[in-house]
């Protein structure tokens, strides 16, 4: 069965994230660091099935305490597995920077800007179609809590591939 | 003037001017790099952790690990 990893930054709402794609109901609070341990639930999409894997957040793969140690381990552990990056679209920069170390590691990635209605609150624009087309990965802007963008974030699972950090850091250079 | 981000006064703003070599990664995934912005936001008694504003996020940070970043405040 194809794994999905969950990974992102602490309190960005991957717990919602796993309910809304699991049906199942996680503990979920409003405050970093809730989920240490990892959950598992199953998803099913064109007759097949999916494990999703709701891991810990984590600021990087240096991991500094327990929850991050457990969520580097369960990356290097499922080498075969889809990411889908979960980051607060409103503190974006810290989101990316640990998006780029999944991608670097070779990882298929689908990148959810969650709480997307945050940052339309702080007055940020974040041009979507730019960092697709730096990063070339699925980019979906979502709102966990209401629901919004999951459908385009479970289409694009299919679309997720690995990408060469090299290759975006030269599209970064080119928009300079 | 310089000063360690330990230092830094409640609502104090300044900018990173340099962070240990060893440390660099570490803070980088919270959002603090060299030429960052800062505010000091928190900071928690009895050596406790110390609450900063970057890019309009707050992180906290160990004491420890703020006595090894050196800021630029703002006058």
């Amino acid at each position: 069965m194809r794994k999905i990893l969950l990974i992102g930054n602490p309190n960005v709402g991957k717990s919602v994230f796993f309910n809304r794609l699991t049906g199942a109901n996680v503990i979920e609070s409003n405050y970093p660091g809730t989920t240490v341990d990892y959950t598992k639930g199953y998803m099913k999409r064109d007759s097949k099935d999916f494990e999703i894997i709701d891991v810990p957040g984590t600021f990087s793969l240096e991991p500094k305490d327990k929850a991050e140690e457990v969520a580097v381990k369960m990356l290097e552990e499922e080498r075969e597995a889809l990411i889908i990056c979960v980051i607060d679209a409103s503190k974006i920069e810290r989101g990316l920077y640990l998006a780029l170390e999944i991608i670097e590691k070779g990882y298929p990635v689908v990148l959810a800007l969650n709480m997307w209605d945050m940052a339309e609150d702080k007055n940020m624009q974040i041009d979507i179609e730019k960092l697709k087309s730096i990063l070339n990965i699925p980019v979906v802007p979502t709102i966990a809590i209401s629901g919004k963008g999951f459908k385009e974030v479970v289409l694009s699972l299919k679309k997720a591939a690995s990408v060469g950090v090299n290759e975006i850091t030269e599209r970064v250079g080119e928009i300079k | 003037m310089e000063k360690k981000l330990s230092e830094m006064n409640y609502e104090e703003e300044g900018r990173v001017k340099s962070i240990e070599q060893d440390l660099k990664n570490k803070v980088a995934g919270m959002g603090i790099r060299v030429d960052k912005n800062l505010k000091m936001i928190t900071k928690h008694p009895l050596k406790g952790p110390i609450v900063v504003e970057v890019d309009g996020a707050h992180t906290s940070l160990a004491l420890s690990i703020a006595d090894r970043i050196i800021v630029e405040v703002k006058e």
